[in-house]
């Protein structure tokens, strides 16, 4: 009965074809099943032949390596034409290079995976740097803001050629928007900076580049962002998504918010108020204790943020670069009760 | 075992959909995942490493994988693709930061053999924010129109009010059952 049912509901897909079209289809399906069940397992078996395929890998990888930055040093004098064609080149090597390390990801140890990523990386900032400099062509959108977050975003693309073309007409919209509602400050030093309520109200903040500033945001933005901070304090209203914290050093921070993801940060102090978790990823001397700056609004601008004022998980914080259960992750610690900081006057 | 329970068997795993939700951290993937199968979004933490669920929608089997978009991740993304039926490629749509670091991450995550079959949906969340950009904005940024390797959509919702996130796996679904059940 209940067989039947199934068989003449799976009809209703297979549209007027019979049964043995059906099963047929099956049949496929189960085979392409099977074939990748056989993948999988040679996946595995590649592994105990790992160490052949480390040193492969090693050798390909410094070989590529080695041959894209020599492309991009020459770079330097040549004529636009050169330029162009030689950037290509490196952009699409490196977009092959990473994918051999992704395809090589099973088999490379945490170690390597690390170092080759990085490598990477470097690789990918020198050839947006060469870019930068060899070919200083607007590339696409939120440009107008400011040159900060030209460099926060500065991207590698392996189509950034054809982006000028294909998406001009978009980036004016893009542009247009993201002047009119980046909201925030950047490039300053040695500032007493604020925003009122009415000006972040359920918007993205943005704060970058700053240094010895003192900040003050009343009121509940959506999501604060904060990159290349240093030696700043920087006070924010309960934001009601997340707070990302990158690339900031020598700072005190406090909000509440929804979730902190802090990034690349050192000697930072944090006085949260998070209802769910934090985490920290490439962090070092992180340290924290409980949210305890207040304004008169405060309590209106909680409950905007849609924030439980009573939840607060400030000691829960999950190390990415940590996953060892058990052991607490040194990268993080609570600030000791006599050595916070109790008075936020500017 | 008779044939017809043979086929059972199989069909009942034919009725199953492997769907993979990816896109930068703080784009709402779990919120949306949760949103959709009737949870509290209020309490999402970070994702570390990933959520799967399984949840029956429309006589279907769904298994949702969502990974975790941090950094230190992000490589391993691919170790997920295998048979992957949909991708939900999920995006803050006030985020405007990070469009362009969207965009490459899409794009690259294309080329992507495993993925060749899978249909595509894009998911421009947080539309309840009043900085978000429209779907057609955000559809342009990431250039959604030269994407010829998979069946795409691209649809506005908000993870918050949950408006729009049925009708989005809804055409997710219709697009692979087309694929799947349909003779080609
Ligand atoms: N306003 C608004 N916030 C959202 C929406 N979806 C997710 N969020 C918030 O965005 C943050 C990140 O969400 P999460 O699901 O953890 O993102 P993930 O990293 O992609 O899994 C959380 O604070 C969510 O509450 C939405 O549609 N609207
Ligand atoms: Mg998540």
């Amino acid at each position: 009965m209940d067989v039947t049912a199934e068989i003449s509901q799976e009809d209703g897909f297979a549209g007027e074809s019979g049964a043995a079209k059906i099963k047929e289809r099956l049949e496929k399906r189960n085979q392409a099943r099977i074939e990748d069940a056989e993948r999988r397992k040679e996946e595995k078996e590649s592994q105990s032949v790992a160490e052949e395929k480390d040193e492969f890998f090693s050798k390909t990888f410094s070989r590529e390596r080695v041959c894209i930055e020599e492309l991009l040093s020459s770079c330097s004098g040549a004529d636009r034409a050169v330029v162009t064609q030689r950037l290509e080149e490196a952009t699409v090597k490196t977009v092959q290079l990473q994918k051999f390390l992704n395809d090589s990801v099973l088999f490379l140890t945490q170690y390597e995976l690390r170092q080759s990523q990085a490598a990477l990386q470097k690789l990918q900032a020198s050839l947006a740097e060469t870019r930068e400099t060899a070919l200083p062509k607007k590339k696409f959108a939120f440009r107008a803001r400011t040159k900060a977050a030209d460099k926060v975003s500065a991207p590698v693309s392996d189509t950034a050629q054809a982006d000028v073309a294909t998406s001009a007409p978009a980036s004016g919209e893009v542009d247009g928007a993201a002047a009119s509602e980046q909201c925030g400050f950047s490039n300053m030093d040695n500032e007493f900076l604020t925003k009122t309520s009415e000006e972040i109200q359920k918007r993205d903040v943005l704060l970058t580049h700053l240094s010895n500033c003192k900040v003050r945001l009343v009121g509940s933005p959506s999501t604060l962002h904060l990159k290349h901070i240093d030696s700043c304090e920087i006070l924010c209203g309960p934001v009601s998504s997340s707070v990302f914290v990158d690339h900031c050093r020598n700072s005190t921070l406090s909000f509440p918010c929804q979730q902190l993801r802090t990034h690349n940060t050192k000697d930072t102090q944090v006085y949260l108020h998070v209802t769910s978790r934090a985490i920290i990823e490439d962090c070092h001397g992180v340290s924290f204790a409980p949210f305890s700056w207040s304004y008169p609004t405060l309590e209106e601008d909680f409950s905007v943020s849609g924030l439980d004022k009573d939840r607060n998980n400030w000691t829960q914080v999950d190390d990415f670069n940590w996953l060892a259960a058990g052991t607490p992750s040194p990268n993080w610690t609570v600030i000791p009760e006599p050595d916070r900081k109790t008075n936020w006057d500017p | 075992m008779g044939l017809l329970t043979i086929l059972k068997k199989m069909k009942q795993k034919e009725r199953e959909m492997r769907l993979l939700m990816l896109g930068l951290d703080n784009a709402g993937k779990t919120t949306i995942l949760k949103k959709f199968n009737g949870e509290d979004v209020s309490t999402i933490s970070p994702t570390l490493g990933f959520n799967i669920k399984t949840l029956e929608h429309r006589g279907f089997k769904l298994n949702i994988w969502d990974v975790g978009g941090q950094k230190s991740l992000r490589s391993y993304w691919r170790n997920y693709f295998e048979s992957t039926d949909g991708l939900v490629w999920v995006v803050d749509s006030a985020d405007r930061l990070r469009l362009e670091d969207c965009r490459q991450e899409l794009s690259s995550l294309l080329l992507e053999e495993r993925l060749a079959g899978a249909t595509l949906l894009v998911f421009a969340n947080k539309q309840d924010l009043p900085g978000a950009l429209s779907k057609e904005a955000i559809r342009e940024a990431l250039a959604l129109d030269e994407i010829k390797s998979h069946h795409w959509c691209i649809i506005g919702c908000s993870a918050v009010t949950g408006e729009n996130l049925l009708s989005g796996v809804d055409w997710l679904l219709d697009d692979i059952a087309a694929r799947i059940f349909t003779a080609d």
